[in-house]
């Protein structure tokens, strides 16, 4: 088991490198840099940047060297701990992706939450009543769900919320605690503010899920097992959960590993309408600027979780399974 | 039988309520809009030395920090010659906090539109058409136009107690201006002719800027927004003056370069340069002594740009009291447009004019009760907010070369834009469809007939001309054949997305419109830095932007005629290079268009009245050779839609708006206050 892990993380290592690398060379790939970037910009308000202030620039950003020595240099920094300063923001990107990313987790841990609270139950509904009309209300709320996008939905609710309920417009803090320093009432605001976030990002999950859960279900009910428990005298309740919703958890399992960094990728667009401070807005206008090293970190972070979520996954799958054993056994 | 009536009839009932409802609707609206445009208007800089307060007052937490000490009392601060503005209404009182939305770092003109007083040396007045004294006392031009003299204020302060004396511009000129690290080219707006000017010290309150030529224009250019123009462009190492106490730490002659070195990599910057320019940065560095009536406090590179009264501020009301009036200024990060209209709409801002989107201006009107805001619309006094460019000095198909040089080819393809229909579409019938010339109150514009010149929708002349030039033949769709046979004559027009107009789709709707005239246009739209990258190597047919600025057409030249080859949208990147090289390299451009060239040339070293008649010349020629196809313009779709709270005070019906006007800054933000 201990040679499994160990086994697989090594591989993760070499993995999240080789991540690294081609985040590097895609970023690298749109036609000009971040000077080019920079003066699209003043062009667009109408000041010039000419010739020799761009290739200053490009000289003190070490933008004119070629890619592998601009990426050794970043690798360079980073096995120091340090990511780079990032060109458009002109921070350290350590400190501009900093808190977001705790944001970002808790974003999109509070919406697997949220879908799973609300698929598993759904799909245990919708499985066993097969064909009721719950199970036809479910399905088809859950693939309205799937089908919109969720961008549209994020603008649509947030609407809403404004001409409804007079709720403040995106954003994860009100406008006074959202510099303030950590503190309860901080806590508390942030977790009123999650509801509609959470909920736009997990709907499209929790369609799946719904039925994935109610086709796994329904194979296993019919198993003999369940004949067997049921003729035992065990409450249907009991029946249901301790045998066949543990089997159909299964796939759950071994989706851990790329739903979170599903659900952040996919959060970019939504984050960006809803306004919220999480790194996916941030991603999105990095690589429109062409800002290297911040647009890298971001990937190569987002790479990482990737393949941590797959080890993990894969470890509690095998934990929880006992058909799946390694092969040497 | 009578199921099927019934149902019919069902369904008549609901289209016609529902079509009763959108007339309703859109009556509605078409009422409301032309009352959102009111009289311009706007403060005024006394300059009466009579009416020049004696005595002053300040912010009560001022007054707190004098009476403890800690501020010296504010006749001290301001100084013998206050900046004084008579505002626009009335007296205002003191207090409360501006909120008001960004997008980014990148977005540092929000912050010096709204809050940098401005602080350029002169500025222009609420019509955008005289430059009035600012920052400089006043101007007096010498030997012939050859030097000016600037006269400063005296006592005037930085915002950190230190003099604002000659010494700050003699310390920009020689230390950042000359030098090559920092300012690796010199600006064309401190030269005439091509010949560098200089700025020299005459004493503590008075700076000459001296040329090797006449150079009338320096007034304007020190009003407008350009590299003259006050810390705006300092974190480009450009402004005409900076804070030598302050900046002296950070430079290499003052400081050993050892010293130097050992800061830069403290603060983590890569190089001197780098580090020197970000700390001379108005929007990023909080450190920065600065003469506008707020300075940052949290810079921009956060999610909150929050900036502060400045307490030496020398803008002062006819009443004496020390501006602004309104104490913070608090912007707030919202990374998506959307999410900015949407937040303006449910009134979380106090006034926002910057990303608001002229689409959306009937959710905004709907809301204004429930928002406790009314919404202003601000036309520019540019001729396009969408233009066409025909790129003529595109080489690769020579056939394309041949049309788009043909004056008459330009004109007939102007001629099949129905204007009407895309201002009704796009800018909701708030636009004024014609040509590029500027607004008819712009002091420029060549009269009121070269608005209509060539841009009214005649279909019948259009092919008429086109047929006469030798694109009569059409193949079996209706669209024309080039003339050297190989095949049907197709055009492409480059645009840009996510701009503030929709230039794909309206140039899509204008792929409709041309169908009508036998041509194929075919849209593609490019992503900015790919839209640059192709116009440089002049692989551009046409392009569309719009034109603002260009109604101060001595400042702003970039879409009068080619003049910079970074451009989204070009008339010509080879006839850029003959420009700047004095004939060089490049290609020489057609007679019509070197004449246009060689007028504006000269407009920068001739009296004004003759500067005026040329800045005419130069628009007729524009307008009779159609180098740019004007689609709508006048408009409020650039910054135009402004939503103001209710219970704020000195708000004018009107502004000018401009770019080179800073607008907002020209109507002197220091005066707004909350009632």
């Amino acid at each position: 088991m201990l040679a499994y892990i160990g086994r697989r993380a090594l591989l993760a290592l070499f993995t999240v490198w080789a991540i690294s690398v081609l985040s590097f060379a895609i970023i690298q790939l749109p036609p000009g840099d971040y000077v080019t970037s920079y003066i699209a910009q003043m062009a667009s308000s109408g000041s010039v940047v000419t010739e020799e202030e761009a290739q200053n620039l490009r000289i003190q950003y070490g933008l004119g060297q070629p890619i592998y020595v601009q990426y050794l240099k970043w690798m360079n920094l980073i096995v120091r701990g340090n990511f780079g300063m990032s060109m458009e923001w002109r921070r350290p990107v350590a400190e501009v992706i900093g808190e977001r990313l705790w944001l970002t987790v808790v974003v999109s841990v509070a919406a697997l939450i949220l879908t799973w609270v609300l698929a598993l139950p759904i799909g245990i509904y919708s499985a066993v009543r097969q064909y009721s009309p719950g199970d036809y209300a479910a399905t088809f709320v859950g693939f309205i769900g799937l089908a919109v996008p969720n961008f549209l939905l994020a603008l649509v609710l947030l609407y809403l919320g404004f001409v409804l309920f007079n709720a403040h417009i995106g954003g994860l803090f009100s406008p006074e605690l959202q510099d303030a320093p950590w503190s309860t009432a901080r806590v508390v605001d942030l977790l009123k503010h999650l509801p509609v976030p959470a909920l736009i990002l997990g709907l499209a999950g929790t369609a799946q899920q719904v039925r994935i859960m109610r086709a796994n279900l329904l194979d296993e009910l019919r198993k003999p097992y369940v004949v067997t428990a049921r003729s035992k005298g065990l409450s249907e309740l009991r029946v249901l959960l301790k045998y066949p919703v543990r089997l159909a958890l299964n796939p759950f399992a071994s989706t851990i590993g790329y739903t979170l960094p599903y659900i952040v990728s996919g959060s970019i667009i939504v984050s960006l309408v809803l306004g919220l401070p999480t790194v996916g807005p941030l991603l999105l206008k990095a690589l429109i600027a062409q800002d290297m090293f911040l647009a890298g970190t971001i990937v190569l972070l987002l790479g990482l979780m990737t393949v941590i979520g797959t080890l993990i996954s894969d470890i509690v799958l095998v934990w929880i399974d006992p058909r799946i054993r390694l092969e040497e056994t | 039988m009578t199921t099927r009536w019934s149902r019919l009839m069902a369904v008549l009932v609901a289209v016609g309520m529902l079509s009763g409802v959108i007339a309703v609707g859109a009556l509605a609206q078409s009422e409301s809009k032309t009352s959102l445009i009111g009289k311009l208007e706007g403060p005024e800089v006394v300059t009466d030395a009579g009416k020049i307060p004696k005595a002053f007052k300040e912010a009560p937490q001022l007054a707190e920090l004098v009476k403890a000490g800690k501020l010296p009392p504010v006749a001290e601060r301001i100084g013998q010659d206050p900046l004084v503005i008579k505002p626009l209404h009335s007296i205002g009182k003191y207090g409360g906090t501006w909120r008001s939305g960004f997008t980014g770092p990148a977005d540092f003109w929000n912050g010096f539109r709204c809050c940098s007083g401005p602080d350029h040396l002169m500025f222009w007045d609420y019509t955008g058409d005289k430059a009035m004294p600012n920052i400089a006392k006043g101007l007096e031009m010498q030997d012939g136009g050859r030097a000016w003299l600037v006269h400063l204020r005296r006592g005037m302060k930085w915002s950190d107690g230190k003099p604002f004396t000659a010494d700050d511009f003699v310390f920009w000129f020689e230390d950042i201006y000359r030098n090559k690290d920092l300012v690796p080219t010199p600006s064309a707006q401190l030269a005439i002719n091509g010949k560098q000017g200089s700025i020299e010290k005459v004493d503590t309150h008075t700076v000459r800027f001296k040329f090797p030529e006449p150079y009338f224009m320096l007034p304007d250019v020190l009003a407008g927004a350009t590299d003259l123009a006050g810390q705006g462009f300092a974190y480009r190492g450009m402004g005409g003056f900076a804070p030598a106490h302050y900046l002296k730490q950070f430079h290499p002659k003052y400081v050993g370069q050892a010293e130097l070195d050992k800061k830069v990599k403290d603060a983590k910057f890569d190089s001197w340069v780098r580090m020197f320019l970000a700390k001379n940065d108005w929007a990023l560095n909080p450190d920065l002594p600065v003469v506008s009536p707020w300075k940052t406090a949290t810079p921009i590179n956060t999610p909150t740009w929050t900036l502060e009264r400045n307490p030496y501020s020398v803008f002062v009301d006819t009443a004496g009291n020390q501006l602004p009036y309104i104490d913070k200024v608090v912007l707030t990060l919202a990374e998506n447009l959307e999410v900015l209209n949407l937040r303006a709409i449910a009134g979380e801002y106090d006034y926002q004019q910057r990303h608001i989107d002229l689409g959306k201006l009937p959710v905004l009107i709907e809301n204004q009760q429930k928002g406790g805001y009314k919404v202003h619309l601000d036309p520019g006094d540019y001729g396009g907010d969408m233009i066409i460019k025909f790129n003529l000095s595109y080489d690769a198909d020579p056939e394309i070369a041949k049309w788009f040089n043909t004056a008459d080819f330009r004109r007939a393809l102007s001629l099949g834009i129905d204007r009407d229909q895309i201002n009704e579409t796009f800018w909701l019938g708030t636009g004024t469809p014609g040509s590029v010339v500027p607004a008819d109150t712009n002091k420029y514009n060549p009269g009121p007939q070269y608005r209509k010149m060539w841009s009214t929708l005649d279909l019948k002349k259009a092919n008429e001309i086109l047929d006469k030039i030798g694109l009569a033949k059409k193949d079996a769709q209706g669209y024309r054949l080039r003339a050297d046979g190989k095949g049907r004559l197709r055009i492409e027009i480059m645009t840009l997305g996510g701009q503030f107009v929709q230039y794909t789709q309206i140039s899509e709707m204008i792929r409709e419109q041309w169908k009508k005239i036998g041509i194929d246009l075919q849209v593609q739209e490019v992503e900015r830095s790919l839209a640059l990258k192709r116009t440089a190597a002049n692989e551009q047919q046409l392009g569309a932007w719009n034109n603002d600025g260009s109604e101060h057409l001595f400042t702003f030249p970039l879409h009068v005629f080619p003049f910079e080859l970074a451009a989204v949208a070009t008339s010509g990147p080879l006839y850029v290079k003959w420009f700047h090289s004095a004939g060089a390299q490049g290609k020489e451009p057609e007679p019509r268009m070197k004449e246009l060239m060689e007028k504006w040339k000269k407009a920068f070293g001739v009296p004004e009245k003759e500067r005026i008649q040329l800045g005419k010349d130069i628009w007729k020629i524009a307008a009779e050779e159609v180098y740019i196809i004007g689609v709508v313009g006048v408009g409020p779709a650039a910054n135009g839609v402004r939503i103001v709270k209710t219970n704020m005070g000195n708000i004018p019906a009107r502004q000018y708006n401009s770019p080179d006007g800073k607008t907002p800054a020209i109507s002197r933000p220091a005066t707004f206050y909350y009632k």
